[in-house]
């Protein structure tokens, strides 16, 4: 047995040594020197030394570069990799300016640390490739976000929240460890390639479906797809909003991430075929069945909310179900499609949840109705927020139109007639079909939304809202980027 | 032998887990635990996994179960009153119990397992060396996330659970 790498390990793990680095750095600062001071002067250092650990990450991340197979094979640094982890880098710096848009929590430090931490669990769900390190990647970012949920002692609805997301993350752990050691019991290993290579041998056996439902179940939790998503309205209304928007953004990109290259790369040749000429079991048809249920859940049950958070989360749920959508081409048409899509709508809900912290610091932001007037209280919030907004519907010439075309446009064409999820015809197409119908309830209740922003007049007394420089700038990148994502998106498309 | 050995460890494991879920009382709840584990212990025995069974004594039924007891018993919760299930959560859960019951018994008539898989087993009675060897090589990146873990955790659990009135600036 050759001697393990370890200097290839620790360069890999370059990024996450700065952020663990800036992690403690604002622990024992904050700790040492800024206990006395204001809360907001504690919040705004500890953004300030957090920002540029997030900021070396990505620096160290493209100087790594896709390295390919670290440590035998524990991680895998391929382009998928190293974008995912610009990727989840980045929202985690679009979250620390919505952070700084809110009134601060009582303990900020802690607070900055602890996003520092659920980021290492993300950039490592976004290499890792053995089951071990996916369990417990998964988990450190879990935890880190059950506390980030639970983090406002101020408010119970936090605290029920965090209770909630819990037990249902537990559940689902507990999902994913039964099915990886039923994996593990029929492969003998644990590394993804040997995983897949011993079961493109051997015809597929009742237990491996089993095991197969058990990950789909954890994948349905962090995916929040439906019937697994009844945490979801609760943890984002409750959670302290950069929470909510971390739990939005960058948790969806990782998880995503980890599960894409856990069904394809490892668990492809039991894949399945639900081509209707010849269907055959494994994991495709469960995932039809979620992305459509997903769909369903998520548009129609987003008209009937009033609060602008549970909205957010029921069009998380839809979206999931286009995402569903995109894991199922990526066997075929790549990861560049699915990639594209979380990211942008990763960028576009983290900026309506600062729309929402900047209102709730000055205010309170539950109800839809609360947005009333916004232009005439703050133009750069309302602009912002239709940005934000008609993003997330998918209106060109902005990102998350053409996430949703190229997801779409992939469903319908790839695969043909024989392929295994069947093209146009196949079941695939028409989920998308229905994904693009139901596109069109979606647009009701965005619109819902901005015409309370931007029609409505403002509430009696309601006072102009002035914005916080940093919160202002985060909101403006978000926003600027999403329309160069959109106006150019082959940048990240041909990345692959 | 071995494998009447195996179904008793399996049903006394499964029972005691059970015994942990029903009990009314949270400290007849924590040495169910106890016992659930001792018979885990067991089962990685007939594995010759003696370390592993040795160190699950150790921690969890000695220490973790041993805390557990400690804060049971400090906060004195003797379970109290449960509220009774509703009609239909009764027939949901009776309904998936048939369903997984139906899926048990569907695996146990069809279901061929594979004698034996190639897996590259440790040596009979794995020791203490071959164990660590194994987590400063192959499995040294996970130990560390799991350092993170716990830190992560403690962090929570301070940030969470501690008052700080009169340590902090008082705003």
């Amino acid at each position: 047995m050759n001697p393990p790498d370890y200097a290839g390990l620790a360069r890999a793990l370059l990024p996450e040594a700065a952020l663990v680095l800036g992690a403690l750095l604002v622990l024992g600062l904050d700790l040492l020197f800024f206990r006395k001071h204001s809360r907001e002067s504690r919040l705004r250092s500890a953004v300030a030394i957090g920002a540029l650990a997030v900021v070396a990450a990505i620096g160290l991340n493209l100087r790594v570069g896709d390295a390919g197979s670290v440590f035998g094979g524990v991680l895998v640094l391929d382009p998928l990799a190293v974008a995912a982890r610009v990727g989840v880098l980045l929202l985690t710096l679009l979250t620390f300016g919505v952070a700084t848009g809110t009134a601060p929590l009582r303990h900020p430090a802690e607070y900055i640390a602890i996003i520092l931490f659920a980021t290492v669990g993300f950039t490592l769900m976004a290499a890792a490739q053995q089951l071990l390190l996916v369990f417990l990647a998964l988990e450190l970012a879990s935890l880190s976000l059950y506390v980030l949920v639970g983090f406002d002692h101020a408010r119970p609805e936090s605290a029920e929240a965090a209770l909630k997301y819990f037990l249902f993350g537990g559940m689902s752990a507990a999902f994913l460890l039964f099915g990886f050691s039923l994996l593990y019991g029929l492969t003998g290993s644990i590394d993804l390639p040997a995983i897949g290579a011993v079961l493109a041998k051997h015809d597929p056996q009742p237990l491996l479906l089993v095991a197969l439902t058990m990950v789909l179940v954890a994948f349905g939790f962090k995916a929040a797809a439906a019937p697994f998503h009844l945490w979801a309205p609760d943890a984002y209304q409750g959670a302290p909003t950069p929470s909510a928007a971390l739990l939005a953004s960058g948790s969806k990109l990782a998880g995503l991430t980890l599960f894409v290259r856990l069904l394809w790369p490892g668990l492809g040749s039991v894949a399945g075929h639900i081509n209707p000429k010849y269907i055959s079991p494994g994991w495709l048809p469960v995932v039809v069945l979620l992305a459509v249920a997903s769909l369903l859940v998520g548009n129609f049950a987003a008209l009937a909310q009033t609060n602008i958070r549970r909205l957010l989360a029921y069009s998380a749920i839809a979206h999931a179900g286009v995402m569903l959508v995109g894991v199922m081409i990526a066997g075929s048409a790549g990861f560049a499609p699915l990639f594209y899509y979380a990211a942008t709508y990763g960028i576009s809900t983290v900026g309506a949840f600062g729309v929402i912290a900047v209102l709730e610091g000055r205010g309170g932001c539950q109800r839809i109705t609360d947005l009333a007037g916004l232009h005439r209280r703050s133009p750069l919030l309302a602009g912002c927020l239709l940005v934000f907004v008609l993003s997330l519907a998918g209106i060109p010439p902005l990102a998350g139109f053409f996430g949703k075309f190229y997801i779409f446009a992939d469903a319908l064409s790839i695969g043909g007639a024989t392929g295994e999820i069947g093209g146009a015809t196949g079941p695939v197409g028409r989920v998308a079909v229905l994904a693009i119908l139901l596109s069109a309830v979606a647009f009701y209740y965005y619109l819902a939304v901005l015409k309370q922003a931007l029609v409505a007049p403002p509430a009696e007394g309601a006072a102009p809202v002035r914005v916080p420089l940093a919160a202002a700038l985060t909101l403006v990148v978000a926003a600027v980027l999403l329309v160069l994502l959109g106006l150019f998106p082959t940048v990240l498309i041909n990345g692959f | 032998m071995s494998g009447l050995l195996f179904n008793f460890l399996a049903v006394f494991t499964v029972g005691c887990a059970a015994g942990v879920v029903l009990n009314r009382n949270s400290v007849a709840s924590a040495l169910c635990l106890l016992l659930s584990l001792v018979g885990v212990a067991g089962l990685f025995v007939q594995l010759d996994a003696f370390l592993l069974a040795v160190l699950l004594v150790f921690v969890y039924a000695g220490a973790v179960v041993a805390l557990f007891l400690f804060i049971v018993m400090l906060l004195d919760a003797q379970g109290g009153e449960r509220k009774k299930f509703k009609g239909a959560t009764i027939v949901a859960s009776s309904l998936a119990g048939l369903l997984l019951l139906l899926g048990v018994c569907s695996l146990q008539a069809h279901a061929q397992l594979p004698a034996t898989v190639g897996v590259a087993a440790l040596p009979v009675g794995a020791t203490l060396r071959s164990y660590a060897e194994l987590l400063f090589t192959t499995y040294l990146l996970p130990v560390e996330v799991v350092g993170f873990l716990l830190l992560t955790a403690m962090l929570g659990v301070i940030v969470l659970s501690k008052k700080f009135e009169g340590l902090e600036d008082g705003k």
